[in-house]
């Protein structure tokens, strides 16, 4: 290994980052002058111009449209009178109006859009002082309105049973009490001024629950009526009165919904008459109380109510608007003509230039520069070049980034592998595509938190399956599926909080015992093709459950469909059970994030007991038959017992995974929700840098970290760049399946040759 | 001795598609359906599906396990069938059409499967599937996002006020690709049946006369013909297919002549150097590379055959009778999973099949198809049931044919190291 031979193809290899470098170079110095740019005087002073501008052009925009809109009304309305009206085609109709419209615009834009400034600096310190007002005034409402969202969440998400918590004839006081021991931030002296609207939203949530209670048994009962009465004829020629009576005698059921009287008689009043005429009525559907979609819960703001110190500000930024107005108004005297709607907007126009959430250098340039404010011209590129210097430093960072990850390929792969090194990337990538669009990174990092402690355990589940060498153990959805039926089984006995959440655990983990050690008899017999089998094997046994949840003789009113009587539902949520119980134990804020404490505890103490475990005699038997069978059975180990061990352990821990990811999600989905999870968490350990022959605890956390970090990056980002779409879809079923595909590649070469 | 042990192979070998045959019939029998509604589904879907099942034939010969990739071919199809319908091209040469961007597109997507699958050799199964996957990423990524904004569509196509595909689009009407090799002509059942038994006879006679197969085979084939015949004119039997309470059994003649066409090319390639090569590669990769022959090669050629015919194979489900939309995000999700369930309830297996296991295969499967939901209500009163049955036979006979390859291979592999050990006992 001479140094010759070794240099020549570096040399050519170092041409691309060396580029790369000097690109990052060029954006980095532009960025740092733009940045210096922004700090100068002229450019602050050319802004300010801007400003002026941009606010005025704001207030005879209002006008110019509202004029345009006028002129269009009204030819509109001479067109009607004319006699041809109803002959001329609706595209002809429009080209005309359009027509005046553009050409009032034109006119009006004309006369307005330079408005001569006679009084400038008065304008300016008129101006100013809004700004000020708003700043002050937006800040901290949007402070208190944060504050809150956070308790409305809270409530709204931790709370079942509002009945029981603001049952008739409770004074405000109780109320508040019983919200306080779900949300004890709102009994804290800052927020006395929310109460009055949470106890209002207390009530409003007690009567909204009362209501669908209702139309539940309502239904429940028009069932019994469609079902259990043979023959209607025999209720012939009854009045209402005594068809009741006669109602109540034979049905104890009906007896009790006095409250639906009149809903009853008259669907046995119908089906009495389709009697006669000798047709039957068929039973109302099913409704789909189990089945509804499980979405974040967004703050209603009807229930909020301002501090006073928030009230006084507002009146204050009143009173500036009122400043500006005037100085307007006498620029352009005709902003006095227009309506009070117009007025709104006009105020709503003028507050969203000047009060910006983000106000940096670059997003008050862009801003006015949206309001046609042109800088002047001597100093325009000077002002380009500082707002774009964030961008200019974001670009930077990202090509050097690239540079540096081309330059250190070869070490950096050897020591992380090709996969993790390329998501890293283009995770920090999306971290500064974040910056890009102004998205929160704090937020999201939260977010990110959340979903680790959310699926950690499931991706645990997998790290002794390939340790033992069965590679990545698609069929944990076994485990997934005992999990459910242990938190199904907590349900059906009403508990409720920690004894739920163990119960669940430990019911799960002990139904995954015997299935997971029937799985691995099975996958014993299949050495080579287990990825395969247990993928369909899996698959087969969540169709298989399919059918065993709608059989399973449940009979928990609260789980199973209401009028059929049996089958599970869909979507069980777990409020008033264990919702998020881990996840808010111990629970605190750091930076505006919410760590869940409980969930990350016991992650890291499953990690910690599954990497005791592989230090253990046992554990070491394991791996090594893993890795390399042939050797383990010379020096005695049964590998066939090993991958047993391997199998059942990693069963069990995907039913104890499930349990907690659906605490943390707040809801259990039964039927075909499972069927995917194996994929999921797969493809967490292999971007973690696990292989399908080899795994450690450090790559489960890495992973989980790495995945649900690109996922949650790349759906606010993609949504940015297109709201709707199913962008960040796409993105995740190509990067998981796109990972799992990868390290196929890598290992299944030449096996069956 | 030697007939017992025969049986007993049989018996292992199409354990799968007896248990299925025997479900059908108790499936029929509790649906309580009309058996010539039954039947006439059952055609139906027959002509619908099996040009795709018969895509499976010869990646499985060649060893590469079930090509779950086919999914891939069908999403070639449906760029095919979306270009036509939006450029407006209706009737058969919209079906010409559709079919000749699958051509092209299909290979090419075959040629990069088979690359990558020449990468996981003895995980071919999983990849392909995991690969389908991924491969439906990418086709929303063309759907949703490029199509329409980077590759101009015409509105008719596209969402409106947004970039993308609609998501269903229609076959019927003045698009005219419904039906459109379907309705060309019909023929009826029994005219078929009759005329298949006498190209049966006929096809005997002529082997017989050129010495091809014995008096024996000669016989049988002749039995078999007068047997099927001799069926369909027991009055109850012609009753069913002549519809006199119902309607009368007919099949489209040219979609049948298409699927006939296929059977014949997967006969004839295995006649051909180029399928006496996937014989080979398929039995061993090692024997075949030392004979000369390129493997990898020969394997990316059989993933690029499977594709492009799968890809008309979803041209010709789609104009099919009762379909009449285009369900452009859903449409070959399922593709893969049904066909291959359809050839193993058929008697294939990983490593061998053929064109009459992929047709009898695709018969039970979706006799099963039709009649689960109304046998679950009958015997559980509850016709979800029927559904999650259907997605459980599905699942679990891939599963089970999966488990018995495997389990085979794993004995065969032992009998091979026990005769090794005897040999070497021997020698020694």
């Amino acid at each position: 290994m001479s140094e010759k031979t070794k240099e020549k193809p570096s040399v050519r290899s170092r041409i691309v980052p060396i580029v790369l470098f000097i690109l990052a170079g060029i954006l980095l110095v532009a960025s740092v002058s733009g940045y210096a740019l922004q700090g100068t005087q002229e450019s602050k002073a050319n802004l300010d111009d801007m400003r002026t501008s941009a606010v005025l052009h704001a207030a005879s925009e209002g006008l110019i449209n509202s004029i345009a809109q006028q002129a269009r009304a009204d030819k509109l309305a001479e067109l009607r009178k004319d006699k041809n009206f109803r002959k001329r085609g609706l595209d002809e109709v429009n080209e005309i109006c359009d027509g005046a419209m553009n050409e009032a615009r034109a006119e009006a834009e004309k006369l307005y859009a330079n408005p001569v400034v006679q009084d400038k600096p008065a304008l300016e310190s008129a101006i100013i002082a809004y700004e000020t007002a708003l700043a002050a005034s937006g800040s901290l409402s949007q402070d208190e309105r944060a504050a809150y969202a956070d308790l409305y969440i809270q409530l709204v998400d931790n709370i079942s049973d509002w009945k029981a918590l603001a049952a008739d004839g409770m004074d405000d006081d109780a109320v508040i009490a019983a919200l306080g021991k779900t949300a004890p931030d709102l009994l804290k002296d800052e927020n006395a001024h929310l109460r009055a609207g949470f106890v209002r939203l207390a009530r409003d949530m007690a009567v909204k629950q009362q209501a669908k209670e209702d139309a539940e048994s309502q239904n429940q009962l028009l069932t019994v009526l469609a079902t259990a009465v043979p023959d209607w004829n025999e209720y012939a020629g009854l009045d209402k009165d005594a068809l009741w009576e006669k109602l109540t005698a034979e049905l104890p059921e009906i007896a009790a919904g006095e409250k639906f009287k009149d809903a009853l008689l008259s669907d046995a009043l119908a089906r009495v008459e389709a009697a006669q005429k000798g047709e039957t009525l068929s039973a109302p559907a099913e409704s789909e109380a189990g089945a509804e979609t499980v979405s974040e819960t967004q703050a209603d703001y009807r229930y909020f109510a301002a501090t006073e110190d928030l009230a006084q500000k507002e009146l204050a930024e009143n009173a500036a608007y009122d400043a500006l107005y005037a100085q307007l108004v006498t620029i352009i005297p005709d902003l006095g003509t227009l309506s009070s709607k117009l007025q709104g907007t006009l105020r709503e126009n003028i507050e969203k230039v000047l009060y910006l959430e983000d106000d940096g250098f670059s997003a008050r340039y862009n801003t006015y520069r949206s309001q046609k404010a042109e800088p002047e011209a001597s100093g325009a590129w000077k002002l380009n070049l500082a707002s774009l210097a964030q961008n200019l430093l974001l670009a930077g960072i990202a090509i050097l980034l690239l540079g540096l990850v081309v330059f250190f390929w070869d070490p950096l792969t050897q020591r992380f592998g090709v996969s993790r090194t390329i998501i890293a990337l283009f995770f920090v990538y999306l971290c500064l595509l974040a910056e890009f669009y102004n998205i929160s990174v704090r937020m999201m990092m939260g977010n990110v938190l959340e979903r680790m402690s959310m699926y950690g355990v499931l991706v645990l589940a997998m790290m002794p399956g390939i340790q033992c060498g069965i590679g990545l153990n698609m069929g944990m959805t076994i485990g997934c599926i005992s999990g459910l039926l242990g938190i199904v089984l907590a349900l059906q006995i009403n508990l409720v909080g920690f004894p739920a959440l163990a119960f669940a655990c430990v019911c799960g983990a002990v139904v995954a015992l015997p299935l997971g050690w029937a799985y691995s008899k099975l996958l014993n017999r299949m050495k080579g093709n287990e990825m395969t089998i247990s993928t369909y094997v899996g698959f087969s046994f969540v169709s298989l459950m399919c059918i065993g949840w709608m059989m399973l003789p449940f009979t928990n009113p609260k789980i199973i469909w209401l009028l059929s009587g049996k089958g599970l539902r869909v979507t069980h949520s777990l409020l008033g059970s264990f919702a998020h119980l881990l996840d808010n134990f111990l629970a605190f804020k750091v930076f505006g994030i919410k760590v869940p404490t409980g969930g990350l505890l016991f992650l890291g103490l499953c990690c910690f007991l599954v990497w005791l475990f592989s230090r253990s005699r046992l554990g070491i038997a394991m791996t090594a038959a893993g890795s390399n069978p042939r050797f383990a059975e010379a020096s005695g180990i049964s590998v066939n017992r090993m991958r047993t061990v391997g199998t059942v352990l990693s069963t069990v821990i995907a039913a104890v995974g499930i349990v907690i990811y659906s605490q943390a999600f707040g809801y259990a989905q039964l039927y075909t929700a499972p069927r995917q999870l194996g994929f999921v968490a797969s493809s967490a350990i292999l971007i973690g840098g696990a292989t399908v022959s080899k795994a450690k605890v450090s790559h489960v956390l890495i992973g989980v970290f790495l995945f649900e970090g690109v996922l949650v990056f790349g759906q606010q980002i993609a949504n940015s760049i297109m709201a709707g779409g199913g962008l960040s879809e796409v993105m995740r079923i190509m990067i998981s399946n796109g990972i799992i595909l990868y390290a196929l590649t890598q290992t299944g070469g030449g096996r069956r040759a | 001795m030697r007939n017992t042990n025969q049986v007993k192979s049989h018996l292992e070998k199409y354990i799968v598609t007896y248990l299925f045959i025997a479900l059908s019939v108790l499936f029929i029998i509790a649906s309580g359906l009309d058996i010539n509604y039954v039947a006439s589904q059952l055609l139906l879907r027959l002509n619908r599906n099996a040009f795709i099942v018969l895509a499976l034939i010869i990646p499985i010969i060649a060893g590469m396990g079930i090509n779950f990739a086919i999914t891939i071919g069908a999403m070639a199809a449906q760029i095919g069938l979306l270009l036509t319908i939006n450029w407006g091209v209706s009737g058969v040469p919209g079906i010409l059409l559709a079919a000749a961007i699958t051509l092209p597109l299909g290979a090419f997507f075959g040629f990069l499967i088979g690359k990558l699958l020449n990468k996981m050799k003895g995980q071919e199964t999983i990849g392909s599937l995991i690969l389908g996957y991924f491969a439906n990423g990418a086709y929303q990524l063309l759907f949703l996002f490029i199509f329409g904004s980077i590759i101009p569509l015409n509105s008719n196509v596209t969402i409106v006020g947004a970039s993308g595909v609609q998501n269903t689009l229609n076959l019927t009407g003045s698009v005219g690709l419904y039906t459109a090799v379907d309705g060309i002509a019909h023929i009826s059942l029994l005219l078929a049946v009759y005329i298949f038994c006498g190209a049966l006879a006929l096809a005997a006679v002529i082997q017989f006369v050129r010495k091809k197969i014995t008096q024996k085979r000669l016989l049988a084939c002749i039995a078999l013909a007068v047997v099927i015949a001799g069926v369909f004119c027991i009055p109850a039997v012609a009753d069913v297919v002549n519809g006199s309470h119902g309607r009368e059994l007919k099949l489209p003649l040219v979609t049948w002549l298409l699927i006939l066409l296929l059977c014949l090319f997967n006969a004839t390639i295995m006649r051909t150097r180029l399928g006496q090569k996937f014989r080979a590669v398929g039995q061993s990769q090692t024997v075949a590379n030392a004979s000369g022959i390129n493997v990898d090669r020969t394997r990316v050629i059989a993933i690029m055959i499977s594709t492009v015919v799968a890809g008309w194979g979803q041209i010709v489900f789609m104009q099919s009778e009762g379909i009449g939309t285009f369900q452009t995000y859903a449409a070959h999700e399922q593709v893969g999973l049904y066909a291959g369930a359809a050839i193993l309830v058929g008697g294939a297996s990983i490593d061998r099949a053929t064109n009459l296991q992929a047709l009898v295969g695709t018969f039970l499967f979706h006799s099963l198809f039709i009649t689960a939901q109304s046998a679950a209500s009958a015997m559980f009163g509850n016709s979800a049931v029927g559904e999650y049955f259907r997605a459980f036979l599905s699942y679990g006979v891939i599963a089970v044919a999966l488990i018995m390859y495997a389990w085979r291979s794993a004995k065969q592999k032992k009998a091979g190291q026990m005769n090794l050990a005897e040999q070497r006992a021997a020698k020694s």
